[in-house]
């Protein structure tokens, strides 16, 4: 039962904490501009230009591709795509572990999906009758498979280069280390604790009584991994690794935000909004002058 | 002294007289590859020394830095830096609080972008100008004083830096090592741009503790409020000018030019960079020849802060830049104009054009001058005769016009047109490389910071530009032209031929867009580039 709240629990913090993460840098003070070409969802100036190329800019329609933005999008979320090409022998571990993290979500989902086949009678395993239960199977050993290792190789190789590579170990400090051991030591336990059944029948058993609050004996090494996993989820949007949520605001909201304040915008009624706004706190320097005292 | 490859971040609190020393930079393209071209770099001057802060690199960036006279000064001068630093972070910093806080917070350390840094490549990847150093330093600072985390586990979470005057007087010199380009930005996984946390520490200096490098601050935005121009220039000064450039057009060209100003009814402000008038005055001679020949409707204004299009607060200081910007936008305004048109100053367009976009609602649109011009090309408004132009010409596409506003075809659309021996540099476009003078450095040009800019931060362009030129750089006899359409980078350029003679040994020649386009109007009888006479 504790082991069923702590899956429960950390799930739910990991989601509600990056929710939140995510609302406080949505509703962070209107800011100015930092585009940085290119962006990709200038339609027509698919070279990295944008609509100040056009004479009179302000009397044209501004075309946005939302296509474009979301290829672009996508290839940085499910390759990297920076990364890889401009420091390659970095992705190579760096992506093992972002893919086997995704792989390892969809493993998740669907040991839960296959508890529950298997609480309903529908049985997952090789010589099923079922398709949707061969499908279930075979996916989920797979995913199992991939999650597990190229995470864990990820996550190891990735604290090592930070140990051994003298540029890096320069800037890393102890706690990003200890950010890299947490997620290879959930990931090491996973490994030895599913590791004996490689159909993960024993995965999809523990995660139907898990989901469903249904008491089970477990092992040290099994209360162990679920613990450490637990952790893992709590503490990951708390610390910089939720960078999955920065990224969002990062390109979206600065570097890609290239909207201009044209009348009867948007952008104009913000800036209009931020004008009225007097801060609590003004800068000492000679050259400037105190802002009027913040309204009550 | 560190080699620099020990140096570490916390390092920037040692005693040490000075951390680093500049010794392996990379080597030049040919011509310049060959032993004896290139003046070494030297030691700072005992009195600057004594003066400034010369304890990071031996360069002085910042001359109003000076070192304290009293323990009292020393932790006067940490207290106000921990004050400023504690500001970036509130409400008194809103317009730029969003981004600064994601990259400030979601550096994962890859060091991807060190690469992309001009500085950091030079210098034969120093560790001190790698672009994360410096923001690391500031991470570790910020632990240090200001989270729970840093106070409660200390080096655990990297609060582990000395802070006291040097580290913080080094670390505001630092923050004039970037160009503030933004290269490293575009190659970041996460988004993260390192040249903004270069600039919240360059505004600490100048909002919170009233130090700034003399040419931005006393002799620029200051002098500008005060005088209308960072030149000084007057409004009696500046219709001299006019009248003198009209004067010796027709003097050399037989054109008879008159510059219109304060032109009721004018459908174009046009704003150039003052500083044009007094050292490229063939520059706006240019623009007033070709936008007569296109028939436009323009001006110029003489009102106080509208014949200066610069704005140097962008570089350090929001408040200035704001206040400029506005007041500037009031000129407009008030002259009734139907649009304002930036000349080739990159700063200024993206002072006007990006941000003075969120400053004030209401505003009188502001365009490029470069879409402007490929126009009256593409529109035969102009009979040119490239022919004219037959001589090897590159392109520099300044950061701020092209990088952080997107124009990056007009301006080559114009070249392919009118000069038949263009050639792109490697790389071009919204890649390129900052001519090393970007953020102020081209008008640093007290003590040493010459050199710096010089040798070291316009390094990397050099060797694009000798890239470029391969294998017409020992023809003397054939003019080779760097077009750089903005006034700070001319600024940098001029430093690099001067520097290494280049103009004189190799024929390298430079200038903006508009001289050349005026150099092929079929209409001049002589050549209006100089060399070419």
């Amino acid at each position: 039962m504790i082991l069923s709240i702590i899956a429960y629990l950390s799930i739910g913090l990991f989601v509600g904490i990056s929710v939140f993460k995510a609302y406080q840098f949505a509703k962070m003070p209107f800011h100015g501009r930092m585009d940085l070409y290119p962006v990709p969802k200038e339609k027509g100036f698919e070279h990295g230009g944008s609509y100040y190329e056009e004479t009179a800019w302000w009397t044209k329609p501004h075309e946005v591709s939302h296509m474009r933005e979301i290829v672009e999008m996508l290839k940085e979320i499910l390759f990297i795509k920076k990364l890889f090409e401009n420091q390659r022998p970095f992705w190579w571990i760096s992506y093992a572990l972002h893919l086997g993290i995704y792989f390892l979500m969809a493993w998740t989902i669907l040991l839960v999906v296959g508890g529950l086949f298997e609480v309903n009678g529908i049985s997952v395993t090789a010589n099923t009758s079922s398709i949707l239960g061969l499908l279930v199977y075979y996916v989920t050993a797979l995913t199992g498979y991939f999650g597990l290792a190229l995470a864990t190789v990820g996550s190891g190789l990735l604290f090592l280069r930070r140990a051994f590579d003298n540029t890096l170990k320069k800037y890393t400090t102890p706690q990003e280390y200890f950010n890299l051991l947490l997620i290879f030591a959930a990931l090491v336990t996973g490994i030895f604790t599913w590791g004996n059944d490689l159909s993960f029948g024993y995965a999809r058993e523990v995660t139907a009584n898990l989901v469903t609050f249904t008491p089970f004996s477990a092992n040290g090494l099994l209360t162990l991994h679920i613990f450490l996993v637990g952790i893992m989820l709590i503490y990951i949007p708390i610390s910089k690794m939720s960078h999955y949520v920065g990224k969002y605001f990062t390109f979206h909201k600065v570097l890609w935000d290239n909207n201009p304040n044209l009348k009867g915008s948007g952008v104009e009624q913000e800036i209009k909004k931020a004008s009225s706004f007097r801060p609590s706190t003004s800068w000492s320097a000679p050259h400037i002058n105190p802002p009027a005292a913040p309204e009550k | 002294m560190l080699n620099q490859r020990d140096l570490r971040p916390k390092d920037m609190g040692r005693s040490d007289e000075q951390l680093i020393k500049l010794d392996n930079l990379i080597p030049l393209l040919a011509p310049y590859d060959k032993p004896g071209m290139e003046s070494p770099l030297t030691d700072p001057k005992p009195a600057w020394k004594e003066k400034f802060c010369t304890s990071l690199d031996g360069y002085v960036g910042i001359d109003t830095l000076t070192r304290p006279k009293s323990k009292e000064e020393e932790d006067e001068f940490v207290r106000k830096f921990l004050s400023g630093l504690e500001k970036i972070f509130s409400d008194a910093n809103n317009g730029v609080l969003q981004p600064l806080l994601l990259s400030f917070e979601y550096c994962a350390k890859c060091n991807t972008c060190s690469d992309a840094c001009h500085i950091y490549s030079a210098t034969g990847n120093n560790e001190m100008y790698r672009p994360i150093f410096r923001s690391e330093v500031l991470r570790k600072i910020v632990k240090k004083y200001f989270t729970t985390s840093g106070k409660l586990l200390g080096g655990f979470v990297g609060a582990d830096i000395d802070v006291n005057w040097e580290t913080i007087a080094r670390l505001g010199e630092l923050s004039y090592r970037c160009n503030l380009c933004r290269r490293c930005a575009q190659t970041c996984p996460l988004g993260l741009d390192n040249a903004i946390l270069s600039k919240e520490i360059r505004k600490i200096f100048s909002q919170e503790m009233g130090i700034a490098p003399t040419p931005l601050h006393a002799k620029g935005t200051m002098l500008q409020i005060k005088t209308g121009s960072s030149t000084g220039l007057s409004k009696p000064a500046f219709l001299d000018t006019l009248e003198f450039l009209e004067e010796d057009t027709e003097e050399k060209f037989g054109i008879k030019l008159k510059f219109p100003v304060d032109k009721k009814g004018a459908d174009i402000l046009v704003l150039h960079n003052a500083g044009e008038f007094m050292a490229w005055p063939e520059n706006p001679v240019a623009f007033a020849i070709l936008f007569d020949a296109a028939g436009l409707n323009w001006t110029l204004s003489s009102e106080i802060m509208g014949y200066d299009s610069v704005n140097y607060g962008l570089w350090y200081d929001d408040y200035q830049a704001k206040k400029i910007a506005l007041m500037q936008m009031k000129v407009a305004k008030e002259f009734g104009v139907k649009r304002m048109v930036v000349a080739e100053c990159g700063h200024a367009h993206k002072a006007s054009i990006i941000t003075g976009d969120r400053m004030t609602s209401d505003r009188v649109p502001v365009e490029s001058c470069l879409p402007l011009l490929w126009d009256m090309v593409r529109n035969k408004q102009l009979k040119l005769d490239p022919s004219k132009n037959n001589f090897p010409v590159t392109l520099h596409d300044p950061c701020n016009i092209v990088r952080q506003m997107g124009i990056v075809e007009p301006q080559r659309n114009i070249l392919k047109a009118i000069a038949p021996q263009f050639r792109e540099m490697t790389p071009h476009g919204v890649d390129n490389y900052c001519c090393g003078g970007g953020s102020g450095f081209a008008i640093m040009n007290y003590a040493n910071f010459p050199e710096f800019r010089t040798q070291v931060a316009s390094r990397v362009k050099f060797n694009q530009i000798l890239g470029a030129f391969k294998g017409t750089m020992e023809d003397v006899a054939t003019p080779k032209y760097i077009c750089a359409p903005c006034s700070n980078c001319k600024g940098a350029m001029r430093g690099i031929l001067e520097h290494y003679d280049a103009s004189e040994k190799y024929n390298l020649q430079y200038g903006g867009l508009v001289e050349l386009m005026v150099n092929a109007l079929i209409s001049m009888k002589k050549p209006f580039l100089e060399f070419l006479e």
